[in-house]
């Protein structure tokens, strides 16, 4: 089990390293100008040449990412062109604001679709699991960003309970924190929730069909230790490779929703790097966000590792 | 056991007119219709099938798990307990069951002792130590070693013969009354099979179990039941005492499935039952064997009574047919085999990782002959079938084919010339394609027929292999599994080759239809002259179709040699232990030999790798060095330590 | 699902409308006409008019190809990319494959937004950039899936006899493999679909997709914010119309999947 946690923890650095090299890249060999994405096409050329130097254009491409990537290394994220202070704190508060409004969300998502999913497949072809199934097809079609405004329009401008936009921090008092991380938080778990219940409800069937089940019950087991004792189990496997696929997608959503809620997060911010073609908060802003990204996958593949026998009892070999 | 008749007082389980119907889109299929049964307290009732027969069926209605299906029963009575309303009441506990295939249904997330204690703590009311105590002690009584430690496993660090004991002793567990085995041994070795059967024997006479045996194997029926019902399309035709009948059997059907069986101990040619099961969706009033029996009578039409005293059968025929036996096919002429080799593999290898799945094997194999590979699972012998046919690159070694070297990327004319039917007639055939189109492609590879040509060759090759022409415009799913093989065999013929790899080629099939298809292979290997290898776990299809025997253990050829010398009487311990694991009709177990330890155990380093099982070891010389090849006379090659004239010896005893 | 061809149906009308649908409105999706703005849905405009006067119902109408547009051109860029890619990973265990395998897991190991924002953040956005970007996003999970599927079926019996009788690796993929390989491939495009749509309509609601005055809906979308509280139809008409496509292309992908994949209940 070591050596397999050894194994991916080399696998999250790998990634992460080909993501700096992806990034870089992306952004400075794709066609067009870097000093003139940041300028605009206005620009006058004595800007553009001077932004050139300060960017260290000239240099060659590997030396540029040696740049990059040294001070990566010293944890130097970079410069932020717009704002004129390093990148890193910048990133970090924003950073602390997303991953509240995430991991509520995400929680949501895993308590809600799971419970929803099994609840579906234990009440297989009775109204619960009808009544779940459309719900399930009609909020995967629904957008967040339309989530957003559609509860904005109607909690916030038409009941005037809680407030449409803006982030409030906890030292300002728990109550205004609360209630303007509601709606967000509820927006971005509805459409997953629906995600993951129905990809759950097909492992979970799939569980209950299986010969260790009808083993169980031959064994007279109450029809709860079965399913929560020997289907349960089995069908957490692939609800944590669906979670993990969700988390994935959660992020697409926070990026969206911090946007439409104004809540100054890492999402926001990219936004606003790429609004205002700040490219070197730009870059550090995703290596930052590829990075959560691959730690969230590592600990999926070790929950997965974790619970599942096979792997565990093999993986030192 | 002996003493016990089908009336005595009140049986342990009685059912009585139980049918079953399922709900298909096709339509309802009556899976059992009126079935009568009852198993005496202390008794052992075998209720046999070929699949279809709706044997599992009864097993998972006495449990009430039959779930969507229509369940209708005069009376399904389990020691008073009426199972129709409290089936729940028994299950698990006082009835209890072992399925099939140990590895699906074991629960792969949960630890070996977690579920063999569940029982004895949710039933038994057991504190969890002591209910871990009792298990391991469980453990301990099927015949598992180191059962503290296997406690702490998961199933799939076990082997299917371990998993199988798990299961039993999950069973047990319940200390239940009867014991409802679903084909307990069927996904086994014969070797482990027979470890299985010694013990739910044992266990049967130390308990005082009662036991419901559903199998197709009438050779473990005989091993383990003293009493047997024959069911067919879910109807049961013959209900009696275990030898009346299997020896003197008086159901058409039930002749027809022995008449069919092979047996190592007999070669030739088996007596197949033609055509394929009725439609379940509309069953006939009348006997619905009556289109494949060889006796049908005017009168089959009406509905047939389970007619007799102790020993019942449904045919209106049975007394005037007393003593008539299945008609058998005529016997062909002596096989076709010319001198000198069509085929010759010198010291061919092939490793997987770590494994050495094949280890410099030399064999030879004459224009016309049948060779025989038997060996347990694992042993290496797809593989080599495999290598022989160049489908995988050998590490090392040389093959040879008509007298030219054949390379790892053979030329087309070597492609043609050698062939391979599937084990699986299932995935054989591309789901995608018809029967024409699939048999139309090796004559269009190989420039053999084009056009209007190549349709009267498919013709022609459906045939062969007794097909109709109309089955041109099939797809394979509108084929039942025998006639799916046989299109197999076709598309093997199209390229008209001089050898033919059969891989388990009759291994998925029932025995009714593995006899068709055995004679099948048989007369066409006569008519072509073609060579065949013949790859099989089972010994007693080998002996039924082989000229020729190699019997392979761990990668390396153990034995070679003509099949009446090595396996009449065998000479090889592994030969031996093989043959004597074979549960046969009528051959009393007590003389059988066991293996210890798992299929495959390879006995690492020099020595001889079948050392560690074996039961004739000769101590350090098998442990350290190489087994000689000893060479016996007319073809006979032995790989053993032990001296030929001690071999003998050994053999005339067994 | 029985919905499968109600979805089929629904989906043809919203591709019929996407077509001809600006030919039967009668205003311009473009017209200005200052004295109607915040015009409330009425019978000569039934989903009311923007800031702009401009008919919403008309604007939705232009706009309804530009999602249909991203929603399967992606889907196409993925399948054209990936099935390719994915077959050559199958067939080739060599460093070829290998590295195109190394690749595509770690454009997997992105968030699936980023790839998008990425590219559209440094190049000019458009339509065709948006399609690729959200392609490229599922590009990998295609090639991932085919592969699967093509190593499964190189496994079958058939296939191997195919080899034993010495047919080429192009004879393979064409006769035994493809005609097997389609139906997984074709459930996963139409659930694809669904997220290609909901991705792209994400990017252009950012400002990375179309631009104005494009009436892409999730640009109208985005245009609305502004005058939610005094004129909400602006972008409930697209929001809704949003959700009907995607509702509408997800009972006909549940639907396929439930018609070419047996094992799924």
């Amino acid at each position: 089990m070591t050596a397999y946690i050894l194994r991916r923890l080399l696998g999250v650095v790998a990634v992460v390293a080909a993501t700096t090299v992806l990034i870089f890249g992306i952004v400075h060999i794709l066609p067009g100008n870097v000093a003139y994405a940041i300028l605009g096409e206005f620009a006058t050329p004595s800007a553009v040449a001077a932004l050139e130097v300060k960017l260290g254009l000239h240099d060659p491409l590997w030396l540029q990412y040696w740049h990059w990537l040294s001070g990566l290394l010293h944890g130097d994220l970079g410069q932020s062109l717009t704002m004129d202070r390093p990148a890193g704190p910048v990133i970090a508060e924003a950073v602390g604001r997303s991953a509240i409004l995430a991991g509520f969300a995400f929680a949501l998502v895993a308590v809600g679709g799971i419970g929803l999913g099994v609840h579906a497949a234990t009440h297989a072809g009775r109204p619960a699991d009808h009544v779940l199934g459309l719900a399930q097809l009609i909020f995967i079609g629904v957008p967040d960003f339309f989530w957003a405004i559609l509860v904005i329009l109607v909690f916030a401008s038409m009941l005037g309970w809680l407030p449409a936009t803006g982030y409030s921090p906890i030292s300002d008092g728990f109550g205004a924190w609360v209630s303007h991380l509601v709606l967000p938080v509820l927006v971005l778990a509805v459409g997953l929730i629906a995600h993951v219940s129905r990809l759950t409800r097909a492992a979970m069937l799939e569980a209950l069909r299986s010969r260790y089940v009808l083993m169980a019950r031959a064994k007279g087991l109450s029809e709860r230790r079965v399913l929560w004792r020997h289907a349960a189990p089995n069908a957490m496997l692939p609800a944590i490779t669906i979670l993990a696929i969700d988390f994935g997608l959660l992020i697409g959503g926070v990026v969206v929703i911090e946007t439409v809620f104004a809540i100054p997060g890492l999402g926001r911010l990219l936004v606003f790097a790429i609004e205002h073609h700040d490219l070197p908060l730009l870059q550090a802003g995703m290596l930052v966000l590829t990075t959560i990204y691959a730690l969230a996958n590592l600990a999926a593949d070790l929950a997965y590792a974790a619970l599942n026998p096979r792997i565990r009892y093999t993986a030192s070999a | 056991m002996p003493g016990w008749t089908h009336r005595m007082a009140e049986p342990l389980l009685a059912i009585e007119r139980l049918s079953v119907a399922f709900p298909t889109r096709r339509g309802l299929v009556q899976a059992l219709q009126s079935v009568d049964l009852s198993v005496p307290a202390g008794g052992a009732l075998a209720l046999v099938g070929e699949s279809g027969s709706g044997k599992s069926t009864v097993v998972l209605a006495l449990l009430g798990l039959l779930g969507r299906a229509r369940v209708d029963a005069a009376r399904m009575s389990f020691d008073g307990i009426d199972l129709r309303t409290r089936a729940a009441e028994v299950r698990g506990r006082r009835l209890a069951v072992v399925f099939q295939d140990p590895s699906s249904s074991l629960n792969p997330a949960l630890a070996i002792g977690r579920q063999v204690a569940e029982p004895l703590v949710i039933h038994g009311k057991l504190p969890a130590a002591t209910a871990r105590v009792q298990a391991t002690e469980l453990l301990a009584e099927v015949g598992l070693p180191r059962p503290s430690a296997l406690m702490d496993c998961y199933p799939h660090q076990l082997s299917g013969g371990m998993k199988q004991r798990v299961a039993i002793a999950m069973a047990l567990a319940a200390h239940p009354d009867l014991l409802l085995l679903d084909e307990p041994t069927t996904a086994l070795d014969v070797t482990v099979e027979a470890g299985i059967l010694d013990l739910l024997a044992d266990l049967r006479a130390r308990r005082g179990l009662s036991l419901l045996l559903v199998s197709h194997n009438l050779g473990i029926v005989d091993r383990l039941c003293d009493r047997a019902a024959v069911l067919y399309a879910g109807r049961v035709v013959e209900d009696g005492p275990v030898p009346g009948v299997l020896g003197r059997s008086r159901h058409p059907y039930t002749r027809g499935l022995l008449a069919a069986l092979p047996r190592p101990d007999e070669t030739g040619l088996l007596s197949p039952i033609p055509g394929n099961l009725p439609d379940l969706t509309a069953p006939v009033a009348g006997c619905n064997f009556q289109p494949r029996c060889a006796f049908a009578a005017a009168g089959c039409e009406a509905p047939q009574m389970l007619t007799g005293a102790d020993h019942l059968v449904r045919c209106h025929r049975a007394v005037a047919l007393e003593g008539a036996s299945w008609p058998a096919p005529a016997p062909l002429p002596p096989p076709p085999v010319r001198d000198g080799a069509l085929l010759v593999a010198e010291g061919l290898s092939r490793r997987f990782g770590a494994v050495q799945a094949v280890d410099a094997v030399s064999l030879t194999i004459a224009p016309g002959e049948v060779l025989g590979l038997v060996g347990e699972s694992g042993c290496g012998k797809s593989t080599l079938g495999r290598l022989l046919l160049r489908l995988i690159a050998s590490h090392a070694g040389s093959l040879a084919f008509g007298g030219e070297a054949i390379p790892n990327d053979p030329t087309r004319s070597f492609r043609r010339r050698a062939q391979i039917v599937f084990q699986n007639p299932d995935t054989a055939l591309n789901p995608r394609q018809t029967v024409g189109t699939i048999l139309r492609r090796p004559l269009e590879h190989f420039g053999i027929a084009r056009g209007a040509a190549a349709r009267t060759e498919i013709a022609r090759l459906l045939e062969l292999v007794r097909l109709p022409a109309s089955y041109a415009s099939r797809y394979p799913h509108q084929l039942s599994g025998g006639e799916k093989q046989r299109v197999g065999i076709a598309r093997a013929l199209a390229s008209r080759p001089e050898f033919i790899v059969c891989d388990e080629a009759v291994s998925a099939l029932d025995v009714s239809v593995q006899a068709a298809v055995l004679n099948l292979l048989a007369e066409l290997r006569q008519s072509l002259g073609l060579a065949l290898l013949f790859v099989s776990h089972d010994i007693s299809v080998i002996a039924h179709v082989a000229d020729r025997v190699a019997v392979m253990y761990g990668g390396a050829l153990m034995e070679v040699g003509p099949a009446a010398i090595v396996l009449h009487p065998p000479f090889h311990p592994y030969t031996q232990a093989l043959l004597s694991a074979v549960p046969v009709i009528g051959r009393r177990a007590r003389d059988r030999l066991r293996l210890p330890g798992e299929p495959g155990a390879v006995h690492p380093g020099e020595g001889c790798r079948f050392a560690l099982r074996c039961h004739r070891q000769l101590g350090q010389v098998c442990l350290e060095q190489a087994p000689p090849w000893r060479d016996l006379g007319d073809g006979h090659q032995i790989r053993c330590h032990i001296s030929i004239e001690a071999l003998q010896e050994l053999s005339q005893g067994s | 699902m029985k919905l499968f061809w109600p979805g089929i149906a629904a989906l043809s009308l919203i591709v019929l409308a996407a077509i001809i649908g600006t030919w039967l409105t009668p205003y311009d999706p473009a017209g200005f006409a200052v004295r109607l703005r915040f015009a409330a849905p009425t019978f000569l405009h039934p989903f009311g008019t923007d800031e702009f006067g401009r008919d919403v119902l008309s604007r939705v109408l232009s706009g309804a190809h530009l999602s249909l547009l991203i929603g399967f051109g992606a889907m196409l860029v993925s399948l054209v990319g990936g099935v390719p890619l994915g077959l050559f990973t199958a067939f080739n265990r060599g460093w070829g494959g290998t590295l195109v395998l190394r690749v595509a897991d770690l454009l997997l190991s992105l968030p699936p937004i980023l790839l998008g924002l990425l590219i559209l953040a440094v190049t000019p956005p458009s339509t065709l950039k948006t399609i690729i970007a959200v392609g490229l996003v599922y590009i990998p999970i295609m090639l991932r899936l085919t592969r699967a599927v093509a190593m499964e079926l190189l496994e079958e019996d058939f296939v191997q006899a195919a080899r034993a009788r010495g047919e080429s690796a192009a004879s393979i993929l064409a006769r035994e493999i493809l005609p097997n390989a389609w139906p997984p491939i074709i459930v996963e495009c139409g659930l694809r679909v669904t997220f290609a749509i909901l991705l792209g309509s994400a990017l252009s609601f950012l400002g990375l997709g179309p631009q104005p005055p494009a009436s892409e809906w999730g640009v109208m979308i985005a245009e609305s914010r502004e005058f939610l509280d005094q004129a909400p139809w602006i972008g409930l008409a697209p929001g809704l119309c949003l959700c009907v496509l995607l509702v509408t292309v997800n009972l006909v992908g549940e639907g396929l999947r439930a018609r070419l994949d047996p094992s799924h209940g």
